[in-house]
């Protein structure tokens, strides 16, 4: 008992009363970020990793997850590519919602904001007022990811403290006009502050606020503009609080939209006038595809182009992505491959090829693909030997070089006479669940056509008449039972790295993204000049709107070898669907289009004619809300020694994307909604 | 010295110990049953529809929590008009449904409630409530006669008339705001096929379903008159089938509004034999 007794008096005299005020020695304060240039170094670090960058580290079917596991670019049901993997979805939400860490990261830009003022005179004016157009420039930035997902969001533009009354946590949603209002002014204060280059590598400066405002600005007045086009109108209020969270009131969407375009215009103007950028040009020739060929594919490795206006930056070995490990033709493949295989409906936005009547690309000497007999090549390049060299740049056709080996795509081999009807009465998207194995020709015995379940000993073998053997499929594929292999005939070449000596695998590329490119600036100038010319806007500054959205489309097309407009851009839809179509090949598997489609509201069955920038009929590959792509499958015939062409729906892997006027905002998270009296979830959900 | 500590932290430890722990933390599974129909108001007839996100919606929120409650998960009628779900909590609910018919929940731009068709239900465990809405369906969509067959594709014939007449679909929704003319277009003609008895939207098959689309106002003319629609062309229907046909028609008006989906009027179902 006394031995208890003296064992509570020691721990009574442990007891002390100095306050526990000390600062902890293994926690950064904000005087020691804040108060010198390798502070903020530190702090913008930290801002700019989580900077919702569309880059090899997103994937549209799950979001920011700042990691670039099976990163493909253009597999979400845009028509670009296809990829044989549940990721190749339409984009209709995102399974890491850009929510929670939106905030996380707003309230770090707004701590800057309101605590970098008591360190001001640590720094030159110049480098202060750059550090507050960073901070602006990453909420706007924010902003702007938010809004083109869900519309209006709650517009946190100061730090709240934590923990408080709840009163004072709680930011509803505004309207989708003033969170549009909001990412304006924000990209105009960065666009005051930021120096004209920026001070470090990653950072910002002026000309990528203003590049970045012209394509926010571009989508707030098509969203305000093209939201009338959608059946039923596309605008709602929210429950909880009356605020019109989507769309935009029947009253203001006109004036919001010429507003919108206005400023995109401005903005892309000041770009184009600062004359620091031009297109790539580097080893362009006039008249010669193969160097403008190359000139398009180098200009994505070149670290000194004067195209590039912003870049996310990879190096090897402490950051780096994986691009090549997924998306390399089979022959590369490590561990994996052909996850990005463009599509026939994508090639087909292109010049160079022949054509039937209806627009499609000729595979038969017919009228359509379903008469006449096969066209015949002698090598499967030559098929493509017109082809804009710009997509010779984006694509590796069959039989084309990369990384030094002749890329072998076949889907199969054709023993038959010559010459060959059409295999199939039938092109129609009801019928796109045939495949090739199913044909009579590949069934009965004895066979005409070989096909290969996959590729090494699973390849089928065919004899032929001089006692020699061939595979029936190429190196590549595509092998009708193997997703890995080439889908639709095509591979993508756009950013895959070409040096033969480079390394694949997960973590071995760290080729840099082009976030921001000046040929995009042209396009989001001709677009809002288009737009406000059809509006009947007065050009702001007094140029012809119509003329320099004609030279703007002009220059984009002699750098890639395309045909050149001879007539001004008519001010009519069609005229705007030059523009529109030229931007969907140019930016092709940039992490663009599927937001140019989503804001010219294109993707839903009644509007789906204007998918591809021009005018399809959308019944030729969509029934309702389905929709699938077709791809181009070359084939080889012994009788003949040739190549053929077959112009078929995607005939391994067929992916069916599913898209819905609903999708046009994503859903808020429901955890979000239900646990707050304030937040309203999308009112047509 | 040592032991005494050991039985001060022992039986502290008791005292932070729960009876709780000692017992299954488990909620009884939800018992409360809800059936359902939604009928026409004025032949007592179901509205046919199909079961999925496209055809006729069943949102519940339970009432018995604070006000920004959320809406149980949605769920859908089965073609013939009716719902039934046997695993409700017990509690107090709105129910509310959404489909081919003029929204029994109206409210004007500013939120204020115009008319309100929703239903209150008291769910009580191990029982079950029947809830019957009555509605305005917009079209009703019957076939024909019998549909012929040729060569594996069949021909049907489908009359389409409006149950609401477009004053009367003016005179309930343009109190809602922002009316547009273009509302009660029919738009489209739907025939679906499948082998399944429970054809629609969802369980048709894509590569015999057909659709034919209007624009403007040009299908008035043909309001009650039998329209002719085969099934795809170029897919033949294999001889020997059976496969079940249903036709579907819409106007050009989203409900619930904003939602971007436009609900079917449905045909009941039929049985082709294919020669």
């Amino acid at each position: 008992m006394k031995k208890l007794i003296i064992f509570l008096a020691v721990l009574s005299l442990t007891v002390s009363c100095a306050d526990l005020d000390v600062a902890p020695k293994n926690v950064v304060t904000a005087d020691q970020l804040l108060s010198d240039e390798s502070g903020m170094d530190i702090y913008l670090a930290r801002l700019y990793s989580y900077m919702p960058y569309e880059d090899f580290k997103y994937l549209p079917q799950w979001g920011f997850n700042f990691n670039g596991w099976l990163v493909s670019i253009g597999i979400s049901g845009t028509g670009e590519c296809l990829d044989r993997d549940g990721i190749c979805a339409a984009f209709t939400s995102e399974s890491t919602p850009y929510w929670s860490m939106a905030f996380r990261e707003l309230r770090e830009a707004n701590f800057l904001l309101e605590n970098l003022p008591k360190y001001k005179s640590h720094y030159s004016e110049a480098m202060y007022n750059d550090y507050l157009g960073e901070a602006y420039y990453i909420r706007a930035t924010v902003f702007y990811a938010m809004a083109r997902r869900f519309g209006g969001v709650p517009l946190v533009t100061k730090v709240i403290d934590y923990p408080d009354k709840s009163d004072n946590l709680e930011v509803p949603r505004s309207s989708e006009e003033d969170t549009w209002n909001q990412v304006l002014s924000d990209y105009d204060k960065a666009i005051e502050l930021l120096e004209p280059t920026s001070p470090k590598d990653g950072y910002a400066n002026k000309y990528i606020a203003l590049a970045f405002k012209s394509e926010a600005m571009l989508y707030a007045g098509s969203v305000a503009k093209y939201n009338q086009t959608v059946p039923g109108y596309l605008t709602g209020i929210g429950q909880k609080t009356g605020v019109r969270v989507i769309g935009f009131a029947p009253d203001k969407w006109e004036a919001d939209s010429k507003k919108y375009f206005t400023e995109a215009y401005n903005a892309a103007k000041e770009v184009i006038n600062s004359g620091i950028y031009s297109l790539y040009m580097k080893d362009w020739a006039p008249n010669d595809p193969e160097a403008q060929y190359k000139n398009m594919v180098d200009m994505f490795f070149d670290d000194s182009s004067p195209e590039n206006i912003a870049v996310k930056k990879y190096i090897y070995p402490t950051s780096t992505h994986g691009y090549d490990a997924y998306n390399s033709p089979f022959i590369f493949r490590s561990p994996l491959s052909s996850g990005m295989c463009p599509t026939l409906d994508f090639l087909e936005l292109f010049d160079g090829f022949p054509r039937y009547a209806d627009g499609t690309v000729r595979v038969t000497d017919g009228t359509s693909n379903t008469t006449g007999h096969y066209l015949m090549y002698d090598s499967p390049l030559d098929f493509f030997k017109n082809a804009e060299p710009r997509l010779r740049a984006y694509v590796i056709f069959p039989g084309d070089q990369f990384k030094g080996k002749t890329i072998e795509i076949r889907m199969g081999t054709y023993t038959g006479d010559v010459p060959i009807k059409p295999f199939w009465s039938d092109y129609s998207y009801n019928s796109a669940e045939k495949t090739y194995q199913q044909l009579p020709e590949y069934t009965q015995t004895p066979k005409t056509l070989y096909l290969s379940p996959s590729n090494g000993s699973s390849q089928e073998i065919v004899h032929l008449d001089n006692g020699t053997t061939m595979t029936a499929s190429g190196e590549n594929g595509p092998f009708y039972a193997n997703g890995e292999s080439c889908l639709t005939g095509l591979l993508v070449r756009k950013y895959l790295n070409p040096d033969p000596s480079a390394v694949i695998g997960e973590g071995k590329s760290s080729q840099h993204f082009i976030l921001m490119r000046y040929g995009e600036v042209l396009l989001n100038m001709a677009e809002s000049a288009v737009e406000l010319s059809l509006a009947g806007v007065p050009s702001p500054d007094g140029k012809d709107l119509l003329q320099q959205a004609t030279d703007a489309v002009n220059q984009i097309r002699q750098r890639a070898g395309a045909t050149l407009l001879t007539s001004t851009i008519p001010s009519t839809d069609a005229g705007r669907d030059i523009v529109r179509k030229e931007r969907r090949k140019e930016l092709a598997m940039e992490q663009k289009t599927k937001w140019d489609i989503r804001r010219w509201r294109v993707q839903h069955y009644e509007g789906r004619d204007g998918f591809w920038g021009e005018q399809r009929d959308k019944n030729a590959y969509s029934n309702n809300s389905n929709y699938r792509f077709r791809g181009l499958y070359p084939f080889y015939s012994t009788k003949a020694g040739k190549w053929f062409f077959d112009a078929h729906f995607q005939a391994v892997s067929l992916k069916t994307f599913n898209y819905n006027i609903l999708d046009y905002y994503f859903a808020i998270p429901d955890n979000e909604v239900s646990k707050s009296k304030y937040i309203d979830q999308q009112p047509n959900r | 010295m040592n032991k005494k500590v050991f039985y001060i932290l022992f039986l502290s430890s008791l005292l932070l110990a729960s009876c709780d722990m000692f017992e299954m933390d488990n909620y009884d599974a939800p018992d409360a049953t809800i059936k359902g129909a939604v009928v026409d108001d004025e032949t007592g007839d179901s509205i046919l529809t199909d079961q999925g996100s496209e055809g006729i919606r069943v949102r519940m929120l339970q009432l018995d929590y604070s006000d920004n409650a959320q809406h149980n998960p949605d769920f859908y009628c089965m073609p013939n008009g009716t719902f039934q779900n046997t695993k409700e909590f017990k509690g107090r609910y709105n129910v509310t449904v959404d489909g081919p018919f003029i929204p029994i929940v109206r409210e004007n731009s500013s939120g204020i409630p115009i008319a309100d068709g929703s239903q209150i239900v008291n769910l009580k465990g191990k029982g079950t409530t029947n809830v019957v809405f009555k509605v305005k369906p917009f079209l009703e969509v019957e076939f024909v006669g019998y549909p012929t067959v040729s060569n594996g594709i069949i021909t049907a014939k489908v009359k389409v008339v409006r149950r609401v007449s477009r004053t009367e679909f003016q005179s309930l929704i343009e109190p809602m705001g922002g009316y547009d003319d273009s509302y009660p277009n029919i738009t489209d003609i739907q025939l679906f096929v499948s082998y399944s008895s429970t054809v629609g939207y969802r369980a048709r098959d894509e590569r015999w379903s057909n659709h034919i689309d209007y624009s403007g106002s040009s299908f008035d003319d043909l309001l009650g008159t039998p329209v002719t629609i085969t099934s795809a062309k170029g897919a033949a229907i294999p001889s020997g089938r059976h496969v079940f046909i249903r036709a579907a028609a819409r106007i050009n008006y989203d409900t619930p509004k904003g939602s971007g989906t436009r609900r079917w009027n449905y045909s009941k179902p039929m049985e082709v034999i294919i020669p």
